[in-house]
């Protein structure tokens, strides 16, 4: 038997702002702090039931728990923004950035990697 | 693709005939149009396609577009809202509204999603002797996973006649979805070689249904009717399986006793093929007063069908939910449903184990046949029945009592003519104290009893002692040889497994707090603990607890501000096992 542990640490913060009757702000700041352990696998001592047969085979796996942890960290960080230009027509901007860093790998290997997403636009209403 | 947005603009087309012809002359019509243009901007660094897994883009501006428009009168509502984000994420829906007479809806949307590829690291190869535990092969190093997603879809709800209300809804949606796959073959345990390869994805699913409802004096009645179809239009995926030899040894015996008792090898084969499936569903329902409550019911009956290999899967099911007010502080809820599920029996047909091969030693040949029926631990009845009773003891108290029992009965399971029963009792009390917007405070407690939950018999563990097989060949030298096979080992396997528990505890609370309009302060907690007493050789067990804490400040009327914080801990004790093969 042998225990799976998971903690996860997830915080955030989020804000807006309107500064004036044409301008709106908002932002947010998020972190995801995360860790998975498979406790070390003792496996039965069977020393004493190997006989010639089965000598050649190495019945120790101390290593074999450490492919199931996971430990990662991911930071999101975004801001937007929305300047009405007139009554009709309205500018936004938005801006976010997310970091992951992936310190054990797991299925698909090290998945630490970074996104800049950046969108701007006029909208036009009528 | 092409049929469907083809499709698709005509029924806008049809939809915006509800509103050109009027609205011209309606004064009272408004109309609200917005039209959004812009760009957007992806940049990746490093491993791109988890942080990046519905984006397309890749360090490049890509247009983007979004539109919206709404009419509105005295007896009609119509509305459209398109977003083109990239050419894979599209979305378009379009509705419309006259009177009461008739409702219609139109949609698309598709999306892409990047999938990483298994590396499959995890089967390690482990020497020993000269023999090679475990080997793994990526064939498609670096591929390109990646799926795209098309679902288009239309409803329609009429009211034919006032009289007795008639109704009549149709229904269709399509789902296609096409790309590249990972797929992994897996030899026979003489090789333990993994392979993983891309293949093509060309699924598409079809689904209609059609239904008619009206009032007969106190009750509504309806019935619909559903078809359902999937099937995938790319190739079954093939892979080489190995020539069947022993691992370690190169005695030429060994080259032709190991292919007699297997099934196949040395050949290329189909594989992870994707069903073709008929699902078609006849829908009753039923509700209206009855004494003092309404009463809520209904009666299905499914068929799905598995057309590549004609297996048949028929379920029935029926619904009956009754709420009624006991007293004016106090609701009853009851629940009772049933489920009977049956599927076809398919015979395997194996090839003669050891076909064409001598005995041990001495003649005669020892042959076998391992043929066998297949019957499926999905054939069951399951009944739930339930009553929740809310009642409010003060103006700002409530307390919510339930009371439950499932029965799952499965035929034919862990043998035939045999039957396994799972019971359960569940208990759940749950009470809310609100004191106008200043305190909203609830607290949540919930048992669940399970006798028998469902596990695979003698799935795991070989006892020690090769004694107690009896020989499947005993070779009459002096003294006599006793032959034992592996697939004798079978029955030396006595403990039932099962990750599913016999105790199962939730517990929640949840406190908001909010002084005045400017701070909101909320903090909870939920706990989940479950544990299986009843295997004799293991410990199973899961426990979940997630405290949360969330605070909303809103200083000025042009400031807010949100922040929180929730940590979830889970701990899972379950066996761990090593699957071998010394050669």
């Amino acid at each position: 038997m042998s225990d799976y542990k998971t903690n996860s640490h997830n915080i955030y913060l989020t804000g807006s702002f309107v500064p004036t009757d044409r301008l709106s702000l908002a932002g947010i700041i998020g972190f995801n702090k995360s860790k998975a352990e498979l406790e070390t696998v003792i496996m039965p001592d069977i020393t004493g039931r190997l006989d010639g047969a089965l000598a050649n085979l190495d019945f120790s796996f101390d290593r074999m728990h450490e492919y199931s942890n996971l430990d990662y960290e991911m930071l999101t960080l975004a801001v937007n923004g929305e300047y009405r230009l007139s009554p009709l027509v309205l500018l936004t901007v938005e801006a976010e950035y997310a970091d992951l860093s992936d310190n054990t790998g797991y299925v698909y290997g090290i998945e630490t990697g970074s996104l800049v997403f950046i969108r701007t636009g006029i909208r036009f209403s009528f | 693709m092409k049929k469907l947005i083809s499709n698709l603009v005509v029924f806008v087309l049809v939809l915006g005939l509800f509103v050109i012809p009027v609205s011209a002359g309606e004064d009272e019509a408004v109309q609200t149009y917005s039209v959004w243009a812009g760009s957007h901007y992806t940049g990746f660094g490093d491993y791109t396609r988890k942080v990046g897994e519905y984006n397309l883009g890749n360090d490049e501006f890509l247009p983007e577009l979004k539109g919206y428009y709404r009419f509105r009168d005295a007896t009609r509502l119509f509305s459209f809202k398109a977003h083109y984000y990239d050419h894979k994420n599209i979305s378009v829906d379009a509705k419309g509204t006259l009177s009461d007479r008739f409702t219609a809806e139109l949609f698309y949307r598709s999306l892409t999603h990047q999938q990483g590829q298994d590396l499959l690291a995890n089967l390690e190869t482990r020497e020993a002797g000269g023999a090679k535990i475990l080997t793994h092969e990526l064939r498609d190093k670096g591929a390109d996973y990646h799926s795209d997603r098309y679902e288009a879809g239309a409803k329609f709800n009429w009211l034919v006649s006032r009289d007795n209300n008639i109704r009549i809804m149709a229904a269709h949606r399509s789902v296609l979805r096409r790309g590249e796959e990972q797929k992994i073959g897996s030899n026979h345990c003489y090789s333990c070689h993994i392979t993983s390869q891309s293949v093509n994805i060309d699924k598409r699913t079809h689904q209609f249904e059609a239904g008619v409802q009206a009032d007969v004096e106190k009750f509504t009645l309806g019935y619909q009717f559903g078809y359902r179809i999937f099937d995938s239009r790319a190739f079954d995926p093939a892979v080489y399986y190995d020539s069947a030899m022993h691992p370690t040894l190169n005695d030429l015996s060994y080259k032709v006793e190991f292919p007699s008792r297997l099934n196949y090898d040395d050949t290329i084969l189909a594989y992870g093929a994707y069903p073709e499936t008929e699902k078609i569903s006849h829908k009753i329902r039923m509700k209206g007063e009855v004494g003092k409550g309404q009463l809520a019911s209904s009666l299905t009956f499914n068929q799905t069908t598995n057309k590549k290999v004609e297996l048949t899967s028929d379920a029935w099911a029926g619904v009956l939910n009754y709420a009624v007010l006991l007293s004016p502080r106090t609701r009853l809820v009851a629940k009772a449903s049933g489920t009977r599920k049956s599927n076809d029996d398919p015979f395997i047909d194996l090839r003669p184990w050891r076909e064409g091969r001598p005995a041990p030693v001495t003649t005669p040949s020892y042959v076998t046949n391992f043929d066998f029926t297949r019957y499926s631990s999905l054939d069951r009845f399951e009944g739930k029945i339930s009553a929740e009773v809310i009642h409010r003891l003060t103006p700002r108290i409530t307390l919510d009592v339930l009371a439950g029992f499932q029965l799952i009965d499965r035929y034919d399971y862990p043998t035939l003519d045999e039957s396994y029963q799972t019971k359960r009792f569940i208990g759940q009390a749950k009470m809310r104290y609100r004191k106008g917007l200043k305190y909203a405070n609830t607290v949540k407690y919930r048992f669940e009893k399970t006798s028998d939950p469902f596990r695979s018999f003698r799935g795991l563990f070989e006892a020690r002692g090769f004694d107690v097989l009896e020989p499947a060949v005993t070779i009459p030298t002096d003294p006599p040889s006793r032959f034992i096979f592996y697939y004798q080992r079978e029955a030396l396997r006595y403990q039932d497994i099962t990750s599913l528990p016999t105790d199962y505890h939730e517990f929640e609370f949840s406190s908001t707090y909010k002084p005045n309009m400017r701070y909101s302060l909320t903090a909870g907690m939920k706990g989940k603990y479950d544990k299986n007493g009843d295997l004799d050789s293991l410990d199973v067990e899961h426990l979940t607890l997630q405290p949360n804490l969330s605070l909303t400040v809103t200083p000025a009327p042009r400031w807010s501000f949100m922040a929180g914080y929730t940590f979830t801990y889970n701990k899972s004790r379950g066996p761990v096992t090593v699957a071998l093969f010394d050669g």
